[in-house]
């Protein structure tokens, strides 16, 4: 198990520089300069040449591309994820402001999701083509048919027009004000629950089907287990390992993946902060948020197999 | 000998027709004079965008201004009543010299920055220095509209004075510029760059609190030199990129105004809803939506070419079509219609290219310089875009179907952002461009600059030593009649060679619950926005 875990961590290392080095390509080949867009202001007003010039060399943008990729490099390996250039702020520091609102989304969208998904997605296995399975898979094809901006527009057009109440415009954290967190993190919260409870709704459905047809649970319906203890003890726990592949990646994916919800509910969280960065041309920005969320999906990636293990004792990572 | 400052007779025209528009189209003010303004409250904006630092001096874009502008005091300012009309700020009074190279301006005594520190002329100074001299490391976004200032002297505590290398018929207006604020010089002196991130003004708000991404607060300035003023406890802007969630704030209540702009569909939507709850000030705007033809590229290097592109499109059905969903609604050149002092008459207007009240005339005429040029069957074109909606890509499509007309197939490309400026301003790779000039005052001076040779805003890429040589001469004419004699013969040679093409002039509905009083728009989004004299009719 060790040595596996070991194998495990030091693959992270080429695939992040993988990463690094990709970001750091893509990002100068697009067209757009930073040092325009900041001077050019909203329609692009007179520019000076010669400003232009120094704010080019003042955000070391006149340097040579393997000189700014070094410096990014040597940053981050001592922990430095650069300055903004278009706030000139710490990314860290930008990070750290936007970074609890998205996990506290993430976390409550998942909490959310798996408590409705896991236990529908049995029902609707369990009760295979009866009404209960027909609801629960319109409802859930309804959630992946649905884009989750769409439904956000929607419960807030509904909330404006029939209630005349907004969600708050400005994120409170939990440990402030909880009402004010609730009032502004229910529909998003639900919003985004709804997608990601509908994936894992299905999946639930579909791998229990599987297991639930395998020759050990006939063996275990003969032998006169009651149907809780097949169904949860011998069925649910060899299903779930994809399901927890499922939850671990939407997790991830959540971190930084929910640009149009957070901007429908004025949210300030990650997704936002990278695509406003993208479109600045905020390369710091954007190659240091691209780096932790590929440093997020290879962490969960790598928990998610762990945790393989304790679903099925069959899988052992061992040295052959 | 010195002489106080003649207010062209022009100006005056210009305010009326200002006050008209604005007295035919703002509802809220209609009896706002008489009722007694009221103390308290926190005006709740909503802000469509988020400025990359907080210096007006570096930056250009109304995501700075607006938020920091209550924050700060300007030498001159526009009248918040009267635009343009220059009245003084911190200036309590100015001469200027014959020559019209000296401009002695008194400042205001007792007024004090937010950290208690007296505010004098040397702060004027310091804050203008950095402005027209930028020291290394810092940038000044409008150093060039001061190159006619040779040096600034502060005399004594209450008196500044700046020389000119040469008399220049702007100075005035750029000194009222908003984005022109006074920093203490203590902390200039220390770091130029300190107020990118920090704010130390002595406007009629203080600086409260920042949440990057999220909000932006000032409260009440006890001390502010006009006695009485403010009214509000204090202003919060929230950023929200969104246009239909900053509609949607309006409409709940969590926000009572949005400075900028909102699309005619949702002002609809939100005067249904709330009724006379609401007010919506529909003004004109210093900015069009035009098109950037690039001059050194075949075939635009040919003025038949240009000229048909831009008989093409029939301007006064496109304002009919397009006001409704776009707010694109006002005819005019190359200087706002309704800014009296400086547009070509309409009557002029309408025998230049482009401008002909016969749309199929003009298209006939089109036709046949096409073919006259070598392109009797029509022509292919790429037409670059900025991946906005409103209104660049309606604009862009409207005119799209009119070049059809004369057998002109074009290609739309919209681009992100930072892609279309980088063709259009930088590289020059574009064959025709939507670019759309966004000022905060109608001068010629800051209007006419792009069409000379060399601009970095001259996106075309043009030159005409005629243009470069009437620029030259209007900026220096401190004559009102004889500048707009030039400025008058510059824009038509600029239109009849179709160096550029005007769209149509912006008009923007500035839309606030109408418990916001006695806040005027004026032309434009970044003056008028130290909400010294806006109350709350209640919380």
């Amino acid at each position: 198990m060790a040595s596996y875990l070991a194998k495990r961590l030091l693959l992270i290392v080429p695939t992040l520089l993988g990463v690094a080095s990709l970001v750091f390509v893509i990002m100068r080949v697009i067209p757009g300069d930073v040092a325009l867009l900041i001077l050019g202001g909203d329609q692009g007003s007179h520019i000076d040449p010669q400003q232009l010039a120094a704010v080019r060399q003042q955000l070391g943008l006149d340097q040579p591309l393997i000189v700014q990729f070094g410096v990014w490099m040597w940053g981050l390996l001592h922990f430095d994820l650069g300055t903004s250039l278009w706030t000139g702020r710490p990314v860290v520091e930008e990070l750290l402001i936007r970074l609890p609102l998205s996990l506290e989304l993430a976390v409550l969208a998942t909490m959310i999701s798996v408590l409705i998904s896991i236990p529908l997605g049995m029902l609707a296995a369990v009760r295979q083509d009866t009404w209960v399975d027909y609801v629960v898979r319109v409802v859930s094809i309804g959630g992946l048919a649905v884009p989750s901006f769409w439904v956000g527009i929607l419960v807030i057009l509904f909330l404006v027009l029939f209630f005349g109440w907004g969600p708050p415009l400005l994120f409170t954290p939990p440990w402030e004000d909880p009402w004010a967190n609730l009032q502004q993190m229910i529909w998003p919260v639900v919003t985004v629950g709804y997608r990601y409870a509908a994936v894992t709704t299905r999946m639930t459905r579909s791998t229990l089907l599987e297991v639930l047809r395998e020759d050990y649970i006939r063996t275990a319906w003969a032998k006169g287990l009651a149907q809780k203890a097949i169904v949860i003890r011998h069925a649910l726990k060899n299903a779930m390992l994809p399901v927890i592949t499922l939850i671990g990646t939407e997790f991830a994916f959540l971190i930084g993946g929910l640009v149009v919800t957070e901007t429908v509910f004025t949210l300030n969280g990650v997704g936002r902060f990278v695509v406003d960065a993208v479109a600045h041309r905020d390369y710091p920005v954007v190659q240091a948020l691209v780096f932790l969320i590929a440093f997020g999906f290879v962490l969960v990636n790598l928990l998610v197999d762990l945790t393989y293990a304790w679903f099925d004792p069959r899988i052992r990572y061992q040295e052959r | 000998m010195a002489m106080a400052f003649p207010r062209p007779r022009f100006h005056r025209i210009g305010i009326l027709l200002v006050l008209l528009v604005v007295s035919t189209t703002v509802t809220p003010l209609e009896g706002g004079a008489a009722e007694t303004p009221r103390r308290g409250g926190i005006l709740l904006a909503v802000i469509g965008a988020e400025p990359p630092s907080l210096d007006p001096h570096q930056e250009s874009t109304f995501a700075n201004i607006q938020l920091v502008a209550p924050l700060y005091s300007t030498l001159l300012q526009f009248d918040p009543y009267a635009f343009p009309k220059i009245i003084g700020d911190v200036a309590l009074d100015w001469k200027i010299a014959p020559d019209g190279k000296t401009y002695t301006f008194k400042i205001r005594s007792g007024i004090r920055f937010h950290d208690g520190s007296p505010l004098t002329a040397a702060d004027v100074k310091a804050s203008y220095d950095k402005i027209v001299f930028p020291p290394q490391g810092t940038r000044s976004t409008r150093k060039a509209a001061f190159s006619s200032v040779e040096r600034i002297d502060a005399p004594d505590p209450v008196t500044v004075v700046f020389h000119l290398k040469f008399a220049s018929a702007s100075l005035l207006p750029n000194l009222a510029s908003p984005w022109n604020v006074i920093f203490p010089k203590k902390y200039l002196d220390k770091d130029p760059n300190h107020f990118k991130m920090n704010v130390v003004g002595s406007g009629p708000f203080k600086f409260k609190t920042y949440t990057r991404g999220g909000m932006f607060e000032g409260e009440r300035n006890p001390d502010y030199f006009v006695k009485d003023r403010p009214y509000l406890d204090g202003y919060r802007f929230f950023i929200s990129t969104e246009t239909s969630v900053r509609a949607a704030a309006i409409r709940s209540g969590r926000a009572y105004i949005e400075f900028r702009n909102l699309p005619a569909p949702e002002v609809e939507a939100i005067k249904k809803q709330l009724g006379d709850k609401i007010a919506v000030q529909e003004t004109p705007v210093t900015a069009h939506w035009g098109i950037s033809v690039n001059n050194t590229v075949k075939p635009f290097n040919d003025v038949r070419v240009r000229k048909a592109l831009t008989m093409a499109i029939d301007r006064y059905t496109a304002s009919r079509v397009l006001y409704p969903l776009t707010g694109l609604k006002h005819i005019g050149g190359l200087i706002r219609p309704g800014s009296a002092d400086w547009a070509l008459p309409q009557a002029e207007l309408e025998k230049l290219p482009g401008f002909w009240r016969d749309a199929e005339k003009s298209r006939m005429e089109a036709r046949r310089l096409l073919a006259e040029a070598g392109y009797p069957n029509g022509m292919k074109v790429v037409l670059k875009n900025r991946n906005i909606r409103l209104p660049y890509q309606d604009w862009a499509v409207f005119v799209i179907q009119e070049w059809r007309k004369i057998g002109v197939e074009a290609e739309h490309r919209p681009l992100e952002t930072a892609a279309w400026f980088a063709d259009g301003q930088n590289t020059g790779n574009f064959e025709l461009i939507i670019s759309p000039p966004v000022e905060y005052m109608d001068d010629p001076d800051v209007w006419l600059g792009r069409y000379t040779t060399g601009s970095t805003q001259n996106w075309g890429r043009f030159s005409d030593p005629r243009l470069d040589d009437l620029f030259s001469r209007q900026a220096r004419t401190l004559d009102p009649a004889e500048r707009k004699k030039l400025t008058d013969e510059l824009q038509r040679i600029a239109l009849e060679n179709a160096y550029y093409m005007p769209g149509l002039w912006w008009t923007r509905n500035l839309v606030h619950w109408a418990k916001v009083k006695n806040y005027v728009a004026p032309p434009n989004y970044y003056s008028n926005q130290k909400l010294q004299d806006v109350w709350l009719a209640e919380d």
